[in-house]
This record gives structure tokens, sequence and C-alpha cells, in this order.
């Protein structure tokens, strides 16, 4: 079980920190519209990591790195790097199975049993520690990738 | 961080045109931002969907996120209340392989005797699993030696802005000094994947991790002789590279990262130690 009472207080006063800086920052959340997706069983699904994943021969993201990479869905498991600059979370899990932080299998498992309607051809990965409202551009060039492939639904996952 | 980033991020995919769901790790920061639909789950960070090896647990995360997409008719974060069932918790954990004892001098021969020594383990794990997360400095498992050269070479006062010529040829993925935080993460990974490279073992918590790579380890040994060097140079910059390198907890002086010199302002003082250590700048 882990909370934020259970990080280290440095850790955890960082955090909160953050969601103070994001509060003071007065982001017009209800400008964003609405979205009543397909039902489950009609959508297309893409996952956005924040875990810093790349392919071996891709720059890995730099300090403050606002850009983005794309992860093939059929990528070689063992193409995937992280170059996530922090060292304050866990990876032994993530080193013994993917799925921990980047459920391809899963989602296929969900797409074989028509419980959603498929997993996009491409996935994305940013390095989450980026401050977060320079992310617009890049998120931009995601939603149009996605347009592209037919993909209209995305999951986010932090690490 | 991270959970910040995915509910800004929904916000922006939203504006266009893209419907999101997404997890929370840190619930504070998704309240801060109100992302259109979020997951909270009470994991570790680093382990949004839980645990590892365990399919059935994950595709519960995983339908509890996606099932928001049909149930949510408003910004929304819901709570879900398993807990990861890793058996978990801090203390539990043993490495089954006992190091030789790290001797006070010749940091380098004992790095190589313990890497010799984990080296079966490490092929082990990387075969059965598939993969291996070795690899983010741009050197290939062949060149550990070359790793452990430069990172010696650092942790012996060589500097951190110079490659040692032990350690030059590799196609390195990152300038210096921002260099050595990859480094010695690719010989962290080494070691965590060699040590939790038996597969009936439940791997350890985050916390049992740290403590036995810096209390049992030369390569613990090696980070906080890096520490120590940053923390005694008189260039405030590199101190961010600390906080790369030691997780909070385990620098005894106190918090890892450093801050600004007095009376500099915290985001001039960001921008010029990000340019200083992407190495666009001495």
């Amino acid at each position: 079980m882990v909370r934020l009472s259970d990080l280290h207080p440095e850790e955890a006063e960082h955090m909160l920190q953050r969601a103070e800086q994001l509060r003071r920052r007065q982001f017009d959340h209800d400008a964003t519209p609405w979205i009543t997706p397909r039902p489950l069983t009609e959508s297309k699904i893409a996952l956005i990591t924040t875990a810093a994943l790349h392919r071996r021969d891709d720059p890995p993201f730099r300090f403050a790195d606002s850009g983005y990479r794309i992860i093939p869905d059929d990528i070689d498991r063992n193409d995937l790097v992280q170059s996530h600059i922090s060292v304050n979370f866990d990876r032994t899990h993530y080193q013994r199975d993917l799925n921990v932080v980047l459920p391809l299998d899963r989602m296929h498992e969900l797409a074989d049993a028509g419980e959603i309607g498929g997993v996009s051809p491409m996935h994305f990965s940013i390095l989450g520690a980026t401050e977060a409202f320079l992310l617009e551009p890049s998120a931009a060039e995601m939603a149009q990738r996605m347009r592209d492939l037919g993909v209209d639904t995305a999951l986010l996952i932090p690490v | 961080m991270c959970t910040a980033a995915v509910g800004v991020l929904s916000h922006f995919l939203q504006r266009h045109g893209i419907a999101t769901t997404s997890i929370s790790l840190i619930r504070e920061q998704s309240e801060a931002v109100h992302p259109p639909r979020a997951l909270w789950v009470p994991f570790p960070l680093g382990r949004p969907l839980g645990v590892a090896d365990n399919p059935e647990f994950q595709t519960d995360v995983l339908r509890s996120a996606l099932g928001l997409l049909e149930s949510a008719t408003k910004p929304t974060i819901v709570d879900y209340t398993r807990e990861a069932p890793d058996g978990g918790g801090d203390g539990l954990w043993a490495c089954a392989i006992e190091l030789p004892t790290p001797e006070v001098s010749e940091l380098e021969a004992s790095l190589r005797a313990e890497i010799d020594l984990l080296m079966p383990r490490y092929l082990e794990a990387r075969r059965r699993r598939g993969r291996s997360t070795f690899g983010m400095s741009g050197a290939k498992l062949e060149q550990i030696d070359q790793l452990v050269s430069y990172a010696v070479a650092v942790a012996e006062g060589g500097g951190f802005d110079q490659i040692p010529a032990s350690a030059t040829g590799r196609d390195w993925t990152h300038p210096t000094p921002m260099l050595i935080r990859f480094v010695v993460e690719d010989l962290r990974a080494f070691y965590q994947e060699s040590v939790t490279s038996d597969a009936d073992a439940g791997p350890p918590s985050q916390h049992d991790m740290h403590a036995w790579i810096f209390r049992e380890t030369a390569l613990g040994r090696l980070i906080m002789q890096i520490a120590q060097l940053i923390t005694d140079d008189d260039d405030p910059r590199l101190l961010f590279i600390r906080g790369l390198l030691i997780p909070e907890g385990f620098w005894e002086g106190g918090p890892t990262f450093g801050g600004p010199p007095p009376g500099e302002d915290p985001r001039e003082f960001l921008i010029r130690s990000r340019r200083y250590l992407q190495g666009q700048e001495a």
C-alpha cells in the first residue's frame, strides 16, 4: 500500500508542491470539451505512457524534454529502454514485466475478447517530469496521428 | 510529476478530439487539474498497473480505468480500492546472492567482481524475460567494462565533464555531465535485473532494493562517492545530478536535490542548470 503518506516526506512534499503549482496556474479546465466516447466495444485505443520509454535507436529524452516518442504496437519488447530522469519510482516490477507500465498484452487480450474495439497500431511516450503545460504542441501532434489511424480514445498512464 | 503531466495532457488531447481516460498515482495532483476521467490507484510510484506478472490484477485495473469511458458523464476521479497483491512492504526481501564484501579501496576491482558474479543471473533473467532495460546510456552489455571505467573515473575525481580515454569510442546517447546519471542507471538496472532473476520470488519493494544497493554493494559505494564529490563541488548546478542518482531517504545529508544559491531566482537557476546538464553550457 503506497499513498502520499507512504512516500518519503521530501518526495511527498515535492508532490504536494506540484499540486499547489497546478492550482495556482488557474488552468481553465472548464474550457476542455466533454467528449462522449463510442462504446468501448467500438473504441480503438492508444496508450500514452509518461515513463519516457523509447526504442534503443531513438534519441533519449533530454532533461525537460517536451517531445514524444512513438512506440509501435508490435514492438520487440527488448527494443524498449527508458530515459526517465527520476530515481524516485520503482523499476523492479517494470524490469520483470513491461505490462505493469505499458499493458500491451492486457490491451490485446481485451481486444481479442471483444471488450474493446481495437488497439492502436501506435502508442506514445513522453517524459512525465517535464513541465506539463509545455506538452500542448506534442499533444496536438499525437492527437493528429491518432485521428489519422482511426484511433478515437487514449488511456494515459503515469509512473 | 507524471500524474500532473497525465492530467494536463488529458485536457490537451480532448481539446483535439481524442476521448481520454487515465490512471492517477498522486490523487492530489489529479484533483488540482480535473482530468476528464482518472482512476486513482493506491500503488507505489512506477507501478501504475499494480504488480508484475499478474495478468488478472492488471486486467482488473485496466478494465476499471477504461470503464470510466462508459460510466463518467463529467470530469471524474474514481478510487481503485484493491491493494496490489505483491505480498509487499519493506524489509521482507533479502538478496539471494552473497556478494564479496566491498573493499574500502579498489572500487573498480570490487565493482568488476560483483558484475562477474551477477552476470549469469542477469543473462538468465534476460533470456527468460526476452528483454532487458539495460542500455539507456547507449552501451551494449559487452561494453559494461566501459561503463565501469567511466563511472569509476568520475567517482575518483576525474571530473564530470570529461569521458576518460578508457571509455571513449562508445556510442553514448547523453552529453556530459548528464551521462553519468544514465551510466549509473544502466549499472543499477544490471544489478536489479540480476538479483530479481528468480521467477518464483516476488520482486522487492523499492525501498528494499535501494537499501540493498546502498548498504551492500560496491555500486552503492560508487554512487555515494560520486554524490559526495557533487556535494563538495562549488557548482550548485551539479546538485541536480545527486537528486537523479540517489532516491530521497538515502542521502544522509538531507534532501537529495539541491536548490539555487541564496538570492538567485529558482526559475533562472533551473534554466541555467538545465543548459549545463544537457551539455549546452560549460
